[in-house]
């Protein structure tokens, strides 16, 4: 548009967002934001209407997790802003950048209760990296370069801006700005020359170091670096839930997952090791057990980029606030080549004797670690793996073989159920490139099961596998570890529930709902897989296929995550199948 | 470590929002305020918060981490009363 020319507010957010680089935008629409829906049509980015706001914002997530673009969504206000809560915790905990814009009623309705009212600005500040009110049609253009800005510099987080109806329908002529400059947030902090001799001092003469990768490595994308630090120095490397992918579980040094679930080589690494090098993590309760106990013989170092992060639940040696990119190129040269073959060989020794691993519970009867080594062997280990949350998520993260950044993407921090099926239609529309495979429970499924129509509409060649054992799983395993064998709450199945919980009458069936029958009422093509024998054959299938589909295995319902370290336990409580 | 009160000086962005963002920070994480003092300085755009709030230094220095991180907060320091 032409200089000082009058356009609406509405027009000027659609403008700003096509300046920002916007590629698709996911949202919802209702009476707050019709003036913005309004200017869509014409927009240069396609608009993908999720069916309820959380399945859309998690979308959202699921196109940022997969790129490292933000991920951007449009809601109405009151429902339409609170239905993204959940959504918006879920990024800000994993610092996955967003750009959420929530409608609001008129500014002098603001206060008065109003129709479809609720304090946005006010519920979202403690989910949020940060948020807006927009006061006036001037500021949209500048706020929206600041949002994106915001939710992309720094640790990366989402980013809300509540526009009023007033503001959408006002004129003005305000500029998207050339560049953003934020008088008080200057993320961009860089090692000093002394932190970075010290490190490298600690890594060449370290005897037993373990590198520890978190989701930071793959933010800063330097999964390589990590990599090539790895293989210079001859250090094993162990990742988190968030790291998945940062390292390829194919190189001899791979240690995999470390932390509750984690590879008994893994936390046994950590835990005789004399240097942590810490990248990028933020030392998660899931991961360090008793902290107390964690590490013990090590000396810690920990880069991140959040200054509020290094300290917060381990002390640390040498504290680096910087890019994980930045300091492991820049440290490279001061590192010498080396070989711990003593160590290694310990290490190995531990993988021989307690590789990740299950055994068959009952014959004819599918393990659920299984359906997860069949999807890689079908998809050759290249699939864009979205997961639930709970043991299916566990599973996926054990029994994958990840080899690629930004290809294991799941909450880790808030642990959202319902996050699956969403955040795989978000990275599907992402990476048209991979195939996206949703790994899914059965409860997690029924969450947020109604966005599968929109992965049906759009063509998208999804496959969503529901490993349903009739229960809620992590919650039975715990119950069962934990709480004397005290199912509540936790079976879904008709049969073997709690006395109170027991239902009237003559149920026809074990499993409800029929998710096959639900999968194909959505449009979406699916199968029902019983037989241990005809599993591989039928996932190979959908994984193939350029539908959308949807596997359902009726797995072993005992079957349980191990190992496991109990919350709050050091390592030495690690226990085993 | 024993807790004792730190008073922390926050120079923050004139901007609605931002007082109930930093209050939040610190009751969110089931701090209580014991004292806060908000005010002008000579540059309209930029107001001076005082809080004194009663913590180990461990914690302390997490909230001030926080603090810093924040889009709108300019500057803080702190000292122990």
């Amino acid at each position: 548009m032409k200089k000082n020319e009058m356009r609406t507010g509405a027009r000027a957010l659609v403008e700003s967002l096509e300046k920002a680089g916007v590629d698709v935008l996911f949202g919802y629409p209702g009476g707050a934001v019709l003036d913005i829906f309004n200017c869509l049509t014409d927009a240069k980015f396609p608009f993908v209407l999720g069916r309820h706001e959380q399945g859309s914002i998690h979308m959202a997530d699921g196109y940022a997790r997969s790129t490292g673009k933000p991920g951007v969504c449009l809601v109405t206000s009151g429902p339409g802003a609170t239905n993204t809560i959940t959504g918006l915790a879920t990024a800000n905990i994993d610092g996955i950048p967003l750009v959420l814009i929530t409608g609001q009623v008129s500014l002098s309705l603001i206060g008065t209760d109003a129709f479809q009212e609720a304090d946005t600005t006010g519920i979202t500040r403690a989910v949020s990296k940060h948020n807006f009110l927009v006061h006036s049609a001037d500021e949209i253009p500048e706020i929206i370069a600041q949002a994106f800005y915001i939710a992309t510099h720094g640790k990366p987080g989402p980013v809300v801006i509540d526009i009023p109806k007033n503001c959408q329908q006002a004129l003005t002529s305000a500029q998207y700005p050339e560049r953003v400059s934020l008088r008080a947030y200057h993320p961009e902090s860089a090692a000093t020359t002394t932190q970075l001799n010290k490190l490298a001092k600690l890594i060449n003469e370290s005897k037993r170091p373990v590198i520890y990768a978190g989701g930071g490595v793959i933010a800063s994308g330097a999964a390589k670096d990590v990599s090539i630090l790895a293989h210079k120095a001859e250090i094993p490397v162990a990742t988190t839930l968030m790291g998945l992918g940062a390292f390829d579980e194919r190189d001899p040094l791979a240690l995999r997952l470390a932390g509750m679930h984690g590879a008994p080589a893994a936390n046994w690494a950590i835990n005789e090791a004399d240097l942590l090098i810490a990248l990028g993590v933020r030392f998660s309760d899931r991961v360090t057990g008793k902290i107390s106990k964690y590490a013990p013989k090590a000396k810690i170092v920990h880069v991140d980029c959040d200054p509020s992060s290094i300290g917060k639940n381990v002390d640390v040696d040498l504290g680096i606030v910087a890019d994980v990119k930045d300091v492991l190129t820049t440290v490279g040269s001061r590192i010498r080549q080396a070989k711990h073959t003593e160590w290694l060989k310990t290490i190995d020794g531990w993988k021989k004797s307690h590789p990740v691993s299950y055994m068959p519970m009952h014959k004819g009867v599918i393990m659920p670690q299984s359906v997860i080594e069949s999807v890689d062997k079908a998809s050759k280990g290249r699939a864009v793996v979205v997961t639930d949350v709970g043991q299916n998520q566990m599973w996926a993260a054990q029994y994958f073989r990840h080899n690629l950044p930004r290809h294991f993407l799941s909450s880790g921090g808030m642990g959202t159920m319902g996050f699956g099926i969403p955040a795989a239609i978000g990275a599907a529309f992402a990476r048209p490139d991979h195939k996206t495979v949703a790994i899914c429970g059965d409860g997690g499924a029924q969450m947020t099961f109604e966005e599968i129509v929109v992965a049906v509409e759009h063509k998208l060649p999804i496959t969503f596998v529901v490993i349903n054992n009739g229960c809620l799983g992590m919650v039975r395993q715990w119950q069962e570890l934990f709480y004397k064998k005290n199912y509540a709450g936790s079976i879904l199945t008709v049969k073997d529930r709690p006395k109170n919980e027991n239902l009237e009458g003559d149920l026809k069936y074990d499993y409800l709902p029929d998710i096959v029958k639900l999968a194909e009422a959505h449009g979406a093509k699916a199968y029902r897989v019983i037989d241990p024998a005809k599993l591989d054959s039928v996932i190979a299938k959908a994984v193939k296929s350029d539908a959308t589909t949807l596997v359902e295995v009726i797995v072993e319902p005992r079957a349980n995550v191990y190992p496991m370290i109990p919350a709050g336990k050091p390592v030495s409580d690690m226990v085993f199948d | 470590m024993s807790e004792k009160i730190h008073r922390l000086n926050c120079y923050v962005e004139n901007r609605p929002g931002v007082l109930a963002r930093i209050v939040g920070l610190i009751s969110g994480r089931g701090y209580n305020i014991q004292t806060l003092t908000v005010g002008p300085t000579e540059d309209g755009t930029v107001s001076r918060m005082k809080i004194d709030i009663l913590g180990t230094d461990k914690v302390i220095d997490q909230i001030i981490c926080q603090l810093r991180n924040q889009v709108n907060v300019i500057e803080v320091t702190s000292r122990k009363m």
